[in-house]
């Protein structure tokens, strides 16, 4: 460890050398020397374990129909969630493929939730959900405002979108607005008009799809350092907790869908679960094992990489909730999405790239720290 | 077009929802245009704190405090269209930074503004690129900048000014038709609290400034509501004004002002001022009223301005003493 000590004659201040010689700074925190007698901690003071604090606040902005501002530790994530009502009758394929067979599935799925599967797909189908989210927010130096959205902005969006769509995390039923079909008495007069569409109609139980609400989400990164996904995603949750639609029905007489402004009238939207995103980076004691060829260590390397653990030396720490410094030193990544039901732990995502460190064995270890991190993470959206 | 570097909603477009209640608001009044509780005089609280984004040189974050309509609304939500809104922005400073290889010489530090809507910022949802407007806004924003920088002290170097605005003003009530105001009024409050704002930032980015500018709004205003009364239907001045507190606004003014050297660095003056007698006892011509009334305006932003700056000065030194 001679980079950790600079010679006397020169000396500099923790935070030059952190720029000089930011690997060094960070593997000098985590392992100090033996006779200091100090644990270790990372250079912002954390346990590699350790998330950064975290608050939530929903319900701040006027023109949304809910919102949230995430801030975990200094990243800030502002999250808008937007209703706005797409008519069936603009739905260019509507009548041809969905009118009818929209309705068998609800006569079925309504029944038994656990087969929502084919019911969740007009959200995907008909792209109900549109989270966007925004780093042009000069958030970080790095980002040009008024540019288009960078490749790091984009990949943050359709991952939103991604998991959006597996956890079904929205009800496709709460985004539907019905009309009930009045029947006009005998079946005499009507059959003139259309037979074939009150045959439809006598199918549906005289209900049908009238327009659906497209969630537009919208999430502003005001300020970046470091982990904007695990901050976006709590956003996009808090802020759909909060989400608010108006009763909306179907107007006969203007051939129009109407809301009602009354807050007693609307309703919540009930979402399935509570995902919580965790992101882990994996710092390497040694420096250039990032850009050498990754060489899978065989049986004998194993070893001795067992021994030296044995002995207390430790080679990579798995960081949890990564700062943007910590980001910038390591190549690779774990993000685990986990849900509890019933005490028990369910990986709804889980991802790993850029490196071979982490094994099966601590994936383990990560999906439990995953879980205490829900854990907390429930409380401040609880509470906000 | 579809933008293919988003993710774009259904391709045939959605709606705004419509309320039943606005509907029926032709005909009868649904609900009232919130009032105006301040005195003609009285500017709304300004919340202005630096040094929120710490990945930034600078960093300040506004907000106005929310009309006693809006207060009200919150605390007690019965109709899910708010009454008015309250501005609420961002703003980040980076650099000064060298220039770009590419760019030509400059003896002077190159400012470049921008200003952008999220697009839930205001009663229609806003696109994702920035439009004319908010353009123009960070044109209007350089202007006022530029005066107060000292540029000559960074040559070869760029400063980068980001503004988010999170909720913006609305340029008129809701209930009225969408005609009845030719001018986006909400777009002067939103630019007098940019120009605060970026003044904070600048000066939370310690970057040599002549004095601190600050935004003041004033506008000349002709309230059905006071007719009604029947004190005067006189066209009045009003600092600060909400434009959903008003039936119609006359003229607007906007200055980016510096209290200490008694200077103006923008000003934005619109609308028809020239037939507005402002009673019986001011003499003034109409133009001169509504910018002395800005500038009253700006003073009281500045007051709010100092304490902020203040705080980010305070913040530096126990840094730097910390540091060392």
């Amino acid at each position: 460890m001679a980079s950790s000590a600079p010679p006397p004659a020169l000396t500099l201040p923790p935070s030059q050398f952190a720029r000089l010689q930011p690997h060094a700074y960070l593997l000098a925190h985590l392992s100090p020397p033996a006779s200091s007698n100090q644990p270790s901690l990372r250079a912002n003071g954390r346990q590699p374990a350790q998330f950064r604090p975290t608050s939530a606040n929903t319900g701040s902005l006027t023109h949304t129909n809910g919102s949230a501002v995430v801030r975990v530790g200094d990243t800030t994530a502002v999250c808008g969630v937007r209703a706005e009502l797409l008519p069936t009758s603009d739905i260019a394929s509507w009548s041809v493929s969905h009118a009818s067979s929209g309705a068998h599935k609800r006569a079925t799925t309504t029944k038994n939730d656990a087969d929502a599967d084919a019911d969740e797909s007009h959200i995907q189908d008909l792209n109900l959900l549109v989270p966007n989210l925004s780093l042009s927010t000069g958030c970080a130096p790095g980002f040009v405002p008024g540019a288009p959205p960078s490749a790091l902005a984009q990949s943050l969006s359709h991952q939103i979108l991604g998991l959006l769509h597996s956890t079904r995390l929205v009800r496709a039923e709460d985004l539907r607005v019905w009309y009930q079909v009045p029947s006009f008495g005998g079946d005499g007069d009507m059959d003139v008009d259309a037979e074939e569409d009150e045959g439809r109609k006598k199918k549906n139980d005289g209900k049908e799809i009238k327009a659906f609400w497209v969630l537009y989400i919208d999430i502003m990164i005001i300020s970046l350092a470091g982990n904007a996904f695990d901050a976006a995603w709590a956003a996009v949750l808090a802020a759909l907790r909060d989400t608010r639609l108006p009763r909306a029905w179907w107007d006969a007489d203007n051939e129009m869908v109407v809301c009602s402004e009354a807050v007693a009238e609307a309703t919540r939207l009930s979402l399935r679960g509570l995902p919580i995103a965790s992101s882990f980076c994996v710092f390497e004691a040694d420096a250039a094992a990032g850009w050498r060829a990754v060489i899978v260590p065989d049986a004998e390397e194993e070893k001795k990489i067992e021994e030296d653990q044995r002995r207390g030396m430790q080679r990579r720490w798995i960081l949890a909730d990564p700062d943007g410094y910590e980001e910038g030193l390591s190549q690779e990544r774990v993000c685990l999405v986990v849900d509890r039901e019933m005490g028990k732990t369910v990986i709804v995502k889980m991802e790993k790239n850029g490196g071979w460190a982490v094994d099966g064995r601590e994936l383990k270890q990560l999906v439990d720290t995953a879980a205490e991190r829900w854990e907390s993470l429930k409380l401040i959206l609880e509470q906000c | 077009m579809t933008d293919r570097r988003r993710i774009n909603g259904p391709p045939s477009g959605t709606r705004p929802a419509v309320f039943a209640s606005s509907l029926k608001s032709a005909s009868g009044d649904a609900t009232e245009r919130p009032r105006r509780h301040r005195q003609p005089n009285e500017l709304r609280k300004i919340f202005l704190k630096t040094g929120l984004i710490p990945s930034a040189s600078g960093s300040a974050y506004l907000e106005y405090e929310p009309s006693a309509s809006l207060a009200a609304a919150r605390s007690s939500p019965q109709s899910l269209i708010p009454p008015s809104s309250a501005l609420k922005l961002a703003c980040t400073v980076h650099g000064p930074k060298p220039l770009p290889r590419s760019a030509t010489f400059s003896p002077n530090l190159v400012l470049t503004t921008h200003v952008k809507y999220a697009p839930f910022a205001a009663r229609q949802r806003k696109g994702h690129i920035r439009d004319a407007s908010e353009r123009d806004l960070g044109v209007h924003l350089e202007t006022a900048l530029r005066g107060v920088i000292v540029a000559e002290r960074w040559p070869k170097s760029g400063l980068e000014i980001t503004i988010t605005i999170l909720e913006a003003e609305d340029d008129r009530w809701w209930g009225d038709a969408p005609d009845s105001h030719d001018a986006p009024w909400g777009m002067m409050n939103v630019l007098a609290g940019c120009i605060t704002a970026a003044s904070a930032a600048i000066a939370d980015a310690r970057i040599d400034c002549l004095d601190l500018v600050a935004g003041g709004v004033a506008a000349i205003v002709s309230d059905d509501a006071v007719a009604e009364e029947g004190s005067s239907s006189t066209p009045k001045l009003m600092l600060d004004t909400d434009p959903a507190e008003h039936k119609s606004i006359l003229s607007a003014c906007v200055v980016a002002y510096m209290p200490a050297r008694d200077e103006i660095t923008e000003i934005w003056l619109k609308g028809d001022h020239s037939k507005a007698s402002l009673g019986v006892d001011d003499s003034s011509l109409g133009h001169e009223a509504l910018i002395d009334g800005a500038i009253n305006a700006a003073r009281g932003a500045h007051t709010v301005l100092v304490e902020a700056v203040l705080e980010s000065a305070e913040r530096y030194a126990g840094l730097s003493s910390s540091d060392s």
